[in-house]
């Protein structure tokens, strides 16, 4: 507990002006994983002090101990239920944000060095845009990541986890932006001299904006190719 | 005087009592001053500077590999600095990308290969003849091999950095940002040649170990009852024999792939870059339990004697070991969570990755119950350990909450990895190696510590490593990417960089004042008393400094449980087995691998500067091989074998030799006289490291048929013309198998198999010329697709089988004219009959593989 | 040796075990084994990591029931090869629990 406390301070101090923090989530899968990993943090916290307290009482007189209880009650019986729990708490987590065949709309990434293209279908057909993101809040979105030069991933921390775009695959990494907003993406796999500044914007609009905003972003990308 | 014998009991049964004991008489004392002469002057390296370039001396060589270890460290640390003095800032002026990049793949690279593994060799090769009651390590000229091997492939790495052509790619290296497209230069080369030169290193050294500790311990020390460091050095060697070779095979496809331009990974014409992934971290993860065991093994040596009792569950920790061996290889893939594999594979790799925190579990309560048991003695060695017990149990339960699989999609390489990872490692590896470091300095300088430094060192690395690390988990959650170099848009994470990059230089002092703390030691301390921590193993039962023999005399089963002080004058009197050195040759004795009942007296080479002349030749290829002048490195090569043949010929002993009375009553053999002598274990040993080496390869090769995308490739040239040499290259090493069994039967009726001998040359070379006819005339070019490239692999690989089998069969031809195989002494011919059969199967699975990946009719 | 090799029997069909189900599924995604039906609702998928995990738990199974009767080695306690088989059967257990839990391809 102590450590979450130290945890939390700067957490405050770093104020909630984190464009890529993990523990601001704005999705559902990202804030899933969170409270997997405050309760994870809860629980490390508490073992490592129980350690600690084990080995500050080893320090005086000889005691009569039984091998079996330090071998096998704690050793043994403290560690399969702490891990199977873990078990159990990940594969429900990741169960819940796996992507499923339920028609959701799919938007392509391709990673490139050193940027990202995305491309939307809309009514006028696929529309390309070029670090910049484009979400329908409040649905799920499942993006279509490829790459075809070296390793990339697509992370966008505030919504969920990150999903690696590798040539001669494409990889399925279902999203879910709670609310309008603006986010930030990067890539979280090292991809040569570029990799530090390979980062996009996300912008969440009303699901009902979406393909206003959708068209307003082609007529830029127009704009900006005259 | 094993520290075992009481805790193992509570899981024995009473059968396995004492009663069955070697009795070994003693033999009758004698002046401790003359054997000692006599044996230092056998046993101690040549004199002047020559001397260092041709000891092959185990202690010699344990302290060269961790001084050298030594100096890569802070090498690495140098880096680290300037990684850390680079993150200090958002916009970190001083370095450019391009050669930050070179230097945090350096300093990762460093640090794994050549600062963690060669000094968990150096600490092995140092300890492990002390410990075990033996002379010397089984193939010493081996380690001085591995040393010079390690020394060269550290060089070219580091020659490389000050040259700013190091290699850049992150020290996992992943393709296709280090294929001959996204990586043109050499900086890649020089990682996979340098570095798979040092892992002949590390072979070596898996290889002596592992038969120095089956076949070498002291009369009567059994397998169960022996010091849990040698526990977990075996569990270390044998994953290293098995964890190595995935990372080779990789090293040598990506080079092959880089310079010839044959495609493994390139996903255009059938490769696949997850297949790198699977093979690296195949070998990846291991290798962090590989840094781990030796570390633990420290540990559970150093706690009982410090708190004045014996380990708790000697045989939960045994079984500790046994599970992380096995455990430890099937966790690869959560270092691969996000490359997109079903979740019900991510699951059952997290299921491992969880599982695997139990054995630790058990230890680390076992550790602790050993402290309540005794009285833990508060001196510099338990700061260490301590320190280690904060920092690994943390980063121990970051690594449990890495192994759950979405909380890794987020952390996943971030800072709160990196965070983890020096947790561990510096956690669970750097401080039981101070903790050890200042165990045996009185051992090796003779001379106690400096009081005082050590501690303030101690207090310093501590609070400067958490200082460090500690907010980076946080760093990481806030989103900072690793291996980034600047981050403009995000002042939210400069102050945390910032403080990291203070206390990590207060880290940084901290490690200097170590190091002058050892430097004062070895220069200045007061001479150091015998056995000053009173342990009860046998490494303290020897004067110190530790002299070259380590014993005069070998321990006998009745000496095993006495405390190390007693048994220093029993042994330096000559009381053991096979006191002295009254044959003026390098002697020692070998044990049955499970009971230790004395087996053979083996003879040991003496010094030698041919492992340096080995090692020049393999380097003269890698350096003909990072200039790309591909036709050249014939000439070493040959002169590589020609240099092994001279290796082979320094290993034969004379045949005339009679029985040795290594006590009163108790007569041995030669090892010629044995067939299955330390060499014999070696080369199991080799081959099992083999085997691992080509299953790698058919894991490769299925991995690519089964999910490459550009499966199947373009139509096969090849046709059933070509199925009748692949058959004769295929069915050649079997021929070769028979010959060898014809010249065995013929040795043991004492008749000459040199005809028979002959003929295995003949048909292993006749394979070789099959397989020539088949690149020539028949086979698909190797560049076309992933397939024909597998098949050239293949090729290549039965090739140099059946030319390594020939020339084993000629060494033995060899031998018969020589008349050096005799009835009694078999030469070569069982090391012969390990490689040919070896050979013969995988020739036989190899053809079939070639064929089944397809031709047309 | 033979008291060596028989303590890495358990942990061994853990490995061999392992390997086969992790092979199993590759092989299966990549072959669409979970549009052929098996039987009943049970797909070819699902029945094939199924079979495989539970014939890895049964030699595991057996190898414990069996190891009593193993003669040991003179000299040497039988405590280290019960504990490997233990070690088989529990890893096998804990690490191929996913086959009842997670999705599959
Ligand atoms: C001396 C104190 C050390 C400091 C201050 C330090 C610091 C760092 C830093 C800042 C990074 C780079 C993280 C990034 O890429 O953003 C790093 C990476 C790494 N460090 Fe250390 N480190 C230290 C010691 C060690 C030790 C002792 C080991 C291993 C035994 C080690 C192994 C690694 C590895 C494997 C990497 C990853 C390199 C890569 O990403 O390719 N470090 N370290
Ligand atoms: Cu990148
Ligand atoms: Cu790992």
């Amino acid at each position: 507990m102590r450590g979450a406390l130290v945890l939390m301070l700067p957490l405050v101090l770093a104020g909630c002006d984190s464009p890529l923090s993990t523990l601001t989530p704005a999705g559902p899968a990202a804030r899933d994983i969170a409270g997997l990993w405050w309760v994870m943090l809860g629980g490390a916290a508490v073992l490592t002090l129980l350690v600690l307290v084990l080995l500050a009482m080893a320090f005086g007189p000889p005691r009569q101990v039984r091998a079996r209880v330090w071998t096998h009650w704690l050793g043994l019986g403290l560690s399969f239920p702490v891990l199977g729990a873990m078990l159990a708490a990940g594969l429900w987590v990741g169960e819940r944000v796996l992507p499923r065949d339920d028609g959701a709309l799919q938007i392509k990434v391709h990673a490139v060095q050193w940027f990202w293209e995305f491309t939307a279908p809309s009514p006028d057909g696929p529309v390309t845009t070029r670090d910049r993101l484009i979400l329908p809040a409040g649905e799920p979105v499942d993006l279509i990541i490829t790459s075809s030069d070296v390793i990339h991933s697509f992370w966008v921390p505030q919504l969920g986890g990150k999903m690696d775009a590798i040539p001669g695959r494409e990889n399925r990494l279902r999203l879910q932006a709670d609310a309008p907003g603006r986010l930030a993406g990067q890539c979280a796999e090292f991809c040569g001299v570029g990799h530090a500044v390979m980062r996009f914007e996300v912008e969440v609009v009303e699901a009902g904006d979406w393909e206003e905003a959708l068209r307003d972003a082609a007529n830029d990308g127009d704009a900006e190719d005259d | 005087m094993t520290d075992s014998t009481a805790p193992g009991q509570q899981v024995a049964t009473p059968a396995d009592a004492r009663d069955d004991t070697l009795a070994i008489a003693p033999n009758p004392p004698r002046r401790a001053l003359g054997l000692h002469r006599r044996l230092s002057r056998v046993w101690a390296n040549d004199p002047g500077w020559w001397g260092h370039v041709t000891a092959v001396n185990h202690t010699t060589l344990g302290l060269r590999f961790m001084g050298t270890a030594l100096v890569f460290f802070l090498v690495g640390g140098v880096l680290a600095m300037l990684i850390r003095a680079q993150l200090a800032t958002h916009d970190g002026a001083f370095l450019d990308t391009e050669l930050y990049n070179q230097i945090f793949t350096m300093h990762g690279s460093i640090m794994m290969f050549l600062f963690a593994i060669p000094m968990l060799e150096g600490l092995a090769i140092y300890l492990l003849p002390k410990l075990l009651g033996t002379r010397d390590m089984a193939f010493p000229r081996l380690t001085a091999l591995g040393y010079w091997c390690y020394l060269f492939g550290g060089l070219i790495m580091l020659t490389a950095l000050l040259f700013g052509v190091a290699p850049r790619d992150g020290w996992f290296m992943y393709t296709p940002l280090s294929g001959a497209t996204y990586s043109p230069g050499i900086n890649a080369d020089v990682w996979l040649l340098g570095v798979t030169f040092v892992e002949i290193s590390a072979l070596c050294a898996a290889v002596e170990i592992t038969v120095t500790i089956l076949r070498q311990r002291a009369p009567g020390m059994k397998l169960t009852e022996m010091p849990l460091f040698a526990w977990y050095m075996l569990g270390t060697s044998v994953m290293m024999l098995v964890g190595f070779p995935p990372l080779i095979l990789a090293s040598v496809l990506l080079e092959i792939e880089r310079a010839f331009d044959w495609p493994f990974f390139a996903v255009a014409r059938g490769g696949d870059p997850l297949l790198w992934q699977h093979l690296f971290w195949l070998f990846g993860h291991p290798e962090v339990y590989i840094i781990f065991l030796p570390a633990a093994g420290v540990l559970s040596t150093l706690i009982p004697v410090l708190c004045r009792t014996q380990i708790m569950g000697y045989g939960a920790i045994v079984a500790s070991v046994l599970a992380l061996v096995f455990l430890s290889f099937g966790l690869w893939v959560h270092h691969m969570f996000t490359v997109g594999i079903p979740h019900m594979a991510l699951a059952f790799f997290s299921a491992a990755s969880l599982l695997v925190a139990v054995p630790t579990v058990v230890q680390v309560f076992a550790w602790i119950g050993t402290m309540w048991q005794g009285r833990p003695q508060l001196v510099l060695p338990m700061y260490h350990i301590l320190g280690f017990f904060l920092t690994f149990v943390m980063g121990g339960l970051t690594g449990v909450m890495l192994a759950v699989v979405p909380f890794n999609w987020q952390a996943h390489d971030t800072a709160f990895v990196t965070a983890h990872l020096h947790y561990v490692l510096i956690g669970g590896f750097v401080f039981p190696m101070m903790a050890a470091a200042v165990w045996w300095m009185p051992q090796i300088t003779g001379r106690e510590r400096v009081r005082g430094l050590g501690e303030a060192a101690f207090w310093v690395i501590l609070i400067g490593f958490h200082g460090t690390f500690f907010i980076m988990h946080l760093t990481g959650l806030l989103g900072m990417p690793r291996r980034i170099d600047v981050y403009p848009d995000n002042p939210e994470w400069v102050w945390l960089n910032l403080t990291s990059s203070i206390f990590g230089f207060v880290m940084t002092i901290g490690f200097g004042l170590f190091v002058l703390d050892m430097a004062l030691q070895a220069f200045m301390g007061q001479k150091q008393r015998r056995d000053p921590w009173r342990a009860p193993t046998l490494d303290w039962a020897m004067p110190l400094p530790a002299p070259p023999y380590t014993f005069a005399s070998i321990p006998a089963p009745q000496h095993l449980d006495l405390p190390a002080r007693e048994v220093i004058t029993i042994l330096a009197r000559g009381e053991g087995l096979l006191p002295g050195a009254p044959r003026d040759r390098r002697e020692l004795l070998t044990t049955s691998l499970g009971t230790a009942r004395p087996d053979h007296v083996a003879l040991l080479p003496g010094n030698t500067a041919l492992p340096l002349g080995l090692a020049s030749a393999i380097g003269g290829f890698v350096l003909l091989m990072l200039a790309g002048l591909y036709a050249l490195t014939l000439l070493p090569l040959v002169l590589v074998a020609m240099l092994i043949w001279r290796w082979g010929r320094g290993m034969v002993r004379p045949v005339d030799d009679a029985p040795i009375e290594v006590a009163p009553g108790l007569s041995l053999p030669l090892q010629g006289w044995r067939r299955r002598t330390l060499g014999w274990t070696g080369s199991v040993c080799l081959l099992v490291a083999n085997g691992t080496l080509f299953a790698s390869l058919v894991f490769g090769i299925g991995f690519l048929a089964l999910v490459a995308s550009e499966w199947p490739g373009p139509e096969a040239r090849v046709t059933s013309a070509a199925l009748p040499w692949v058959a004769i290259a295929a069915l050649m090493p079997v021929l070769g198998a028979l010959a060898q069994r014809r010249s065995d039967a013929l040795q043991r009726r004492g008749g000459d198999g040199s005809a028979a001998a002959g003929l295995g040359v003949v048909a292993n070379s006749v394979a070789v010329a099959a397989l020539a006819v088949l690149a020539l005339g028949h086979m698909d070019d190797p560049t076309q697709h992933a397939r024909d490239a597998l098949r050239g692999v293949l090729a290549g690989y039965v090739a140099l089988h059946a030319l390594i089998g020939a020339g084993m069969a000629g060494f033995a031809m060899d031998q018969f004219r020589r008349a050096e195989i005799t009835a009694r002494h078999a030469g070569l011919l069982p090391v012969w009959r390990l490689w040919q059969d070896y050979a013969a199967v995988t020739a036989l699975v190899a053809a079939l593989l070639a064929v089944g990946l397809g031709m047309s009719a | 040796m033979r008291w060596l090799a028989l303590s890495l029997v358990g942990p061994g069909i853990w490995a061999a075990g392992f390997v086969l189900v992790y092979a199993l599924h590759g092989v299966g995604c990549a072959r669409g084994w979970p549009a052929m039906g098996l039987a009943g609702a049970l797909d070819l998928h699902a029945g094939a990591l199924w079979a495989g995990w539970l014939v890895a738990l049964g030699a595991g199974a057996l190898l414990l029931l069996r190891l009593p009767r193993a003669k040991a080695e003179a000299g040497l306690p039988v405590w280290l090869p019960r504990v490997g088989a233990w070690i088989g059967l529990a890893a096998t257990a804990f690490t191929l629990l996913p086959v009842a839990l997670a999705t599959s391809c």
